[in-house]
């Protein structure tokens, strides 16, 4: 028992380091390069109140907040990937192919078309609208994929893909109506970080920690979960009530992360898969491991993005679904070892 | 005997899933150190009774009561630390430790919040080595084989400490000394007090294993009984429509249930009489085939307990009873030749022949009904001191005819059935 703490333990602190030196180099590449010991001492300095020199605004302003933000939006998707598999038990589950991703896309797009010319209409009125557009999608493709309570794999990813699809097209259809903010929306809905502040970190911690709160307290319920509804509820688990409060939670952390930096695929479904390969499904490890690694990834994926063609800058989006989409299909092809 | 504590109680209970009921009007208790099997055709409602304990199924009117409390005023997870359930061995995909997968048998005695205590780890550990699983441990759950994990299942249902086990099958996909042993230790728990109602898919595991069977079928479950008394052959052919067999296997003690055919196979005994002389069993599988081509064998006197005489009376042919190790006297023979005369021909089955059923071969040679031999009756298969070999002599001399097997005995029966027919008899 202690062994196996002692490596929970061994293996949480090895990947917080990693997502340490994944953000440090973050904040040292891009256009403008600084020494890692220089982005320590901004933030040093930052901490302590001390005034600084006039590189400090680079770190401290443009590039920590982006990669803060690109570690939250990394935490929040996988933390979502873990619930959506767990509840559906279902290792090609993930909040881009269940459509939810969508369906936040198109509630924040309303939003942002109606409300987005003001600071508070960015940082509440867009998760808002994508958190209703999330809870909205996943309760229809629960419902469309399982109509006696029986959530089989096929169908549910086929009625999330055709969702995802439709919810899309609607996407566009709000777009190409509201001309002035569509070159705004576009960019925003391929996948960005490039609007990151720290309103925005602020705003997204608050829902990494309010979304993923429950489900890690929860752990024990989310293995039971993975022996199956009815076989939850014979242990004694109110399996229908559970799988509600964690479907809100999921959605959350997903309305979060669509909101601040639009569709960043493939994280959600990657992260906890490898995973849950490599430390067990157990959820209290999964679910902190699942967060830290979802971090380092799309912080990179951002630097990537960022190095590859500067001082052009790719949507972040690109990057992970280049990556994605072929561990996807080595997924699909891979024996059906689920979950 | 004492009167134990009844743990579980259906009261006039109607369950379903919202619409019609599935089982209507459910009333019996399973009482402490007490299993009590559930046998029924597919898709009669035997898991649905299992799930009106659970809350999977809903009592809709009457009541179920797990230690005297209403399943519907019981939260899932009250139920579950009372009531336990054993499922089918599924595989389990995912790389959970086995220790692990045990302790969320525990899941029901911890707070929303509360990590298992040192407590817990005790209950665990003493289920695992009740359920000998204790070396498995540190294995995950996906790499087991069919029997380890459902014993890890077991052990899970354990560690909820429960006083009524719900067993949905537990046996099937497992090979039969992995079957045995579940049941084994099921029935251990049993008789330390557990209260079990258990889904049996086995008939003869079943009896072998219940105190008591309930028979559930046509929306209804039937009175739970001895097995003796609830599986006999009559219920069988009414419940799963075969013809079956039904005994005491000396071996167990315990009822066996032998099935011989489906009753839809052997609806109508009405293509003519085709007697036959057997003994032993050794006309079990011509009475088969008989009845399956629409013919009565008459099967002359046998003896009660005979295997040929329970086959007879389960597919419906006819004898006459004689009672077990009596001889066949003369009025028994006099039966016999006058319904072999009513037969198409008469079927000598490869049986030896002793003082008990040389009479049907007596009665068959001198009832004038063209006889056909399965093999020719040698020295061997003579225990009359030479009787059964001078009426076989008598028979041939009189036209009888020798075949090598049965199937060319039953061709030969039923040609004769044939030319019988065709001079309009």
């Amino acid at each position: 028992m202690s062994a196996s703490r002692t490596r929970r333990a061994a293996a949480l602190a090895a990947l917080a380091a990693a997502l340490a030196i994944a953000m440090v180099a973050g904040v040292a590449f891009g256009a403008v390069k600084v020494a890692p010991s220089e982005v320590l001492g901004a933030i040093g300095r930052a901490v302590a109140g001390a005034p600084g020199p006039v590189e400090d605004a680079v770190v401290l302003d443009l590039r920590l907040p982006r990669v803060l933000l690109a570690a939250l939006v990394g935490a929040c998707l996988a933390t979502a990937g873990v619930l959506y598999q767990a509840l559906f038990r279902n290792a090609l589950a993930d909040p881009y192919i269940l459509g939810v991703s969508s369906g936040a896309g198109l509630g924040a797009t309303v939003a942002f078309v109606l409300a987005g010319s003001t600071t508070l209409g960015v940082l509440v009125g867009v998760p808002a609208g994508a958190f209703a557009g999330a809870l909205g999608t996943i309760a229809l493709v629960v419902v469309l994929a399982g109509r006696a309570g029986r959530l089989e794999s096929t169908s549910l990813l086929l009625a999330g893909v055709a969702v995802s699809y439709t919810l899309a097209a609607l996407t566009s259809f709000v777009m190409v109506v509201s001309r002035e903010s569509m070159h705004a929306v576009v960019f925003w809905m391929m996948g960005g970080l490039q609007r990151a502040s720290w309103p925005y970190v602020g705003m997204l911690a608050a829902v990494l920690v309010g979304g993923s709160a429950v489900p890690f307290l929860r752990s024990r319920d989310l293995d039971l979960m993975l022996l199956g509804d009815e076989r939850a509820s014979q242990l004694g688990l109110d399996a229908r009530r559970f799988t509600l409060v964690m479907l809100a939670c999921a959605s959350l952390v997903v309305a979060g992360a669509v909101s601040v930096s639009g569709l960043i695929g493939f994280v959600g479904l990657m992260v906890p898969h490898a995973v849950r390969l490599v430390l067990g499904p157990d959820h209290r490890t999964l679910l902190p491991a699942s967060a830290l690694v979802g971090a380092v990834v799309v912080v990179l994926a951002d630097l990537l993005a960022r190095v590859v063609l500067a001082p052009v800058e790719l949507p972040v989006g690109i990057v992970t679904a280049l990556a994605g989409g072929p561990f996807f299909v080595w997924l699909l092809t891979r024996k059906e070892r689920a979950a | 005997m004492i009167e134990r504590d009844v743990l579980l109680d259906f009261r006039d209970a109607h369950v379903g899933y919202g619409g019609a009921p599935v089982l209507a009007g459910v009333s019996f208790a399973v009482r402490a150190a007490e299993v009590v099997g559930l046998v029924g055709p597919n898709g009669a409602g035997k898991s649905t009774l299992l799930r009106a304990v659970t809350g999977a199924a809903r009592v809709e009117r009457g009541a179920v009561l797990i230690c005297g409390k209403d399943v519907r005023e019981l939260s899932t997870r009250a139920r579950a630390k009372m009531a336990a359930v054993v499922p089918q061995a599924l595989p389990v995909p995912f790389a959970m430790r086995a220790r692990r997968f045990v302790e969320l048998g525990r899941h029901p005695h911890l707070d929303v919040l509360e990590r298992p205590g040192p407590a817990d780890a005790a209950f665990v550990e003493d289920a695992m080595r009740r359920t000998d699983t204790l070396r498995l441990a540190e294995q995950t759950v996906d790499t087991l084989s069919g029997g380890d994990l459902q014993r890890l299942t077991v052990a899970q249902a354990l560690a909820q400490q429960p006083q009524v086990l719900l067993l949905d099958e537990a046996t099937a996909h497992l090979d039969v000394n992995h079957a045995l042993q579940i049941l084994d230790l099921v029935r251990r728990e049993a008789d330390a007090g557990a209260a079990v109602l258990a889904v049996f898919h086995d008939l003869d595991l079943a009896a072998r294993y219940a105190d008591r069977i309930a028979i559930v079928a046509d929306g209804a479950v039937s009175e739970p009984l001895p097995p003796e008394e609830a599986l006999d052959a009559e219920t069988l052919s009414r419940v799963f429509d075969v013809r079956a067999v039904v005994r005491i296997e000396p071996v167990t003690g315990a009822v066996a249930v032998v099935p011989i055919v489906r009753g839809a196979d052997v609806a109508a005994l009405d293509r003519g009489l085709v007697g036959l002389v057997c003994g032993s069993g050794a006309g079990a599988r011509l009475q088969r085939e008989l009845a399956r081509a629409g013919c009565r064998a008459v099967c002359g006197a046998l003896n009660d307990g005979d295997v040929d005489a329970a086959v007879a009376q389960a597919l419906g042919h006819e004898l006459h009873l004689l009672p077990p190790f009596g001889e066949a006297d003369a009025a028994a023979e006099a039966w016999a030749r006058e319904r072999f005369s009513a037969c198409a021909a008469v079927v000598v089955a490869p049986t030896p022949f002793g003082r008990a059923n040389v009479a049907n071969l007596r009665a068959a040679v001198r009832s004038g009904s063209p006889v056909v031999l399965v093999g020719d009756v040698t020295p061997e298969r003579d225990y009359t001191g030479g009787e059964a070999l001078t009426l076989v002599r008598e028979a041939r001399e009189h036209g009888a005819l020798v075949v090598a097997s049965e199937d060319e005995a039953l061709a030969a029966a039923l040609a004769h059935l044939e030319t019988k027919e065709a001079h309009g008899d």
